[in-house]
């Protein structure tokens, strides 16, 4: 069974520390957190070409995250695959012991570093759970049977700060309709307004995984400029603290930040885990565990 | 109607290199409306060719001709006799006319003057925006009007993506994330219940390309059953 469902059904606040798949196929240095942070956190998120841009396929990546002794979190996107690749890659991933699944619509081609590539989308994120929930239950999407039913850890995106809020609720409810066991939000910065949202959202049977993020001086700067165009805000405390500081040590005192937000998140009980995202980069994942237990 | 915009002009020059007598057949309709290819931009192009080409020093001769419509047989049919003068054909219609043109007049080289871009509507003069894809199976009357297919870039069914920012899109800022703007309408018409049902995998298999749609009356003409 997955050690990240086990830990988050236990209550036991698990930590997620995201790799970053290299673009090549280098095996050492985007390996090094799985040995560095092994014990201290419960498993690898394994983003699947993270902003559309190409990187190593990310099922692959899991298993080597899994070779090297750690757990994968596999993400998968509906953007490069029809519902065909889709599950295959689903019932691949099970073969290979994979068993956390985050699923992702993903961000558009053109976002990314291949523009003209053609856009997929056979399948939305909402979909594609009902579709893993359908092998889960013996069955691939045309209805057909299948030779051994996969297990899966089923978890989503949730978006705390969207506006208007409705229609990201109006999605959330769909997500969990369709089998989501859990939910990785986007990065949280401003815990006030994270603490609305988790009253709006009220008591819910799944399991959130609040995101922290180390935030880099390119963000930064497009923040400074009033033109940081995420799903989640920088708020001004936030930035003041990275105000006049090279890019190092902005990802230095981002770290610090990191950490901070994810004390606070674990001490108010605000989440269920947290789900770190620092580049993929050991010094930075470490020193946001540091920064929290501090 | 079928929205499109002229081919660079250099990409037309081209293909004109090796022919002394063209014919441009402009199209009445949908191009005619979006200014690319109607009898005025048949002229343009035209002036414009014989001007290029007397430049370097070569004279070509360009025959003008627009017809209502080139999707349509009934308009295209009696070109018959007056293109075989030429020799080659350029069609400034969308994509359907170019290929029907093409049919008919199988040993004649066709080149297209336009790139065909897609289904919109007239905001204004010259300025079109995309409405149907054509999917085979319209979601309208559950969306309020707004087509998820079209309008999100992602052709998300079951409500926004992640990455919109204040109701404007991850792909586009300048536009409305297409599931706010269908929540809003909804949420307006006191309808969001028909929203809240999760709507299956498109069936893809209808939009085969190349489609076909047989109207019951022909069939029951030609084939004696509907």
């Amino acid at each position: 069974m997955s050690k990240l469902r086990e830990a988050l059904e236990a209550g036991d606040f698990p930590l997620v520390a995201e790799i970053r798949p290299p673009k090549g196929v280098a095996r050492d240095g985007w390996l090094a957190p799985v040995s560095s942070l092994q014990g201290k956190v419960k498993a690898f998120g394994v983003p699947d070409n993270e902003h559309a841009r190409m990187r190593l396929s990310a099922l692959v990546a899991a298993v080597l995250v899994k070779g090297a002794g750690g757990e994968p979190l596999l993400h998968l996107t509906c953007r490069d695959r029809n519902r065909l690749a889709l599950e295959s890659d689903l019932l691949g991933a099970a073969a290979l012991g994979l068993e956390n699944i985050l699923v992702l619509s993903g961000d558009y081609v053109t976002l990314g570093d291949h523009p003209q590539a053609k856009p997929v989308y056979d399948a939305d994120s909402v979909q594609l759970l009902q579709i893993a929930r359908g092998l889960m239950e013996g069955s691939d999407s045309a209805g057909l049977p299948l030779e051994g039913n996969p297990n899966f850890y089923l978890g989503a995106a949730l978006i705390p700060e969207a506006e208007p809020l409705g229609p990201q609720l109006l999605k959330f409810r769909k997500k969990v309709a369709a089998g989501a066991q859990f939910f990785v939000t986007s990065p949280i910065f401003d815990l006030e307004r994270f603490r609305r949202f988790r009253e709006t959202l009220g008591e819910q049977a799944v399991k959130i995984l609040a995101c922290v993020k180390v935030v880099g001086s390119e963000e930064v700067a497009l923040a400074e400029q009033g033109q940081h165009r995420k799903a989640y805000s920088l708020p001004a405390a936030v930035l003041q603290k990275l105000a006049g500081k090279d890019s190092e040590e902005i990802l230095l005192k981002g770290a610090e930040i990191a950490g901070q937000l994810l004390k606070h998140i674990r001490a108010e009980k605000l989440a269920d885990g947290v789900y770190v995202q620092a580049r993929g980069q050991s010094d930075l994942l470490a020193r946001v565990l540091e920064s929290a237990a501090g | 109607m079928i929205i499109a915009e002229r081919k660079p002009f250099s990409e037309i020059k081209d293909a004109m290199a090796p022919y002394d007598k063209i014919l441009i057949v402009g199209c009445g309709t949908c191009v005619t409306v979006c200014l690319a290819g109607g009898e005025k931009e048949v002229g343009l192009l035209a002036m414009q060719l014989k001007l290029a080409l007397g430049l370097e020093g070569k004279h070509l001769e360009v025959g003008e001709i627009t017809v209502e419509r080139q999707c349509d047989l009934e308009f295209i049919q009696p070109l018959c006799g007056f293109i075989t003068n030429y020799d080659a054909i350029i069609s400034t219609a969308c994509g359907v006319g170019v290929q029907f043109l093409a049919s008919l007049y199988p040993k004649k080289p066709l080149f297209p003057g336009l790139n065909t871009t897609f289904l919109g509507v007239n905001e204004a003069m010259g300025f079109y925006t995309e409405r149907c894809r054509a999917c085979h199976n319209c979601y309208l009357g559950v969306t309020g009007g707004i087509c998820p297919v079209t309008m999100c870039p992602k052709g998300l069914l079951n409500g926004p993506c992640g990455g919109n920012v204040q109701g404007k899109c991850e792909v586009d800022p300048a536009r409305a994330c297409a599931w706010c703007e269908i929540y809003e309408k909804l949420e307006r018409q006191g309808r969001l219940e028909q929203i809240e049902k999760i709507q299956p995998l498109h069936p893809h298999d209808r939009s085969t390309n190349p489609g076909t749609v047989i109207h019951p009356a022909y069939r029951r003409r030609y084939d004696g059953h509907e």
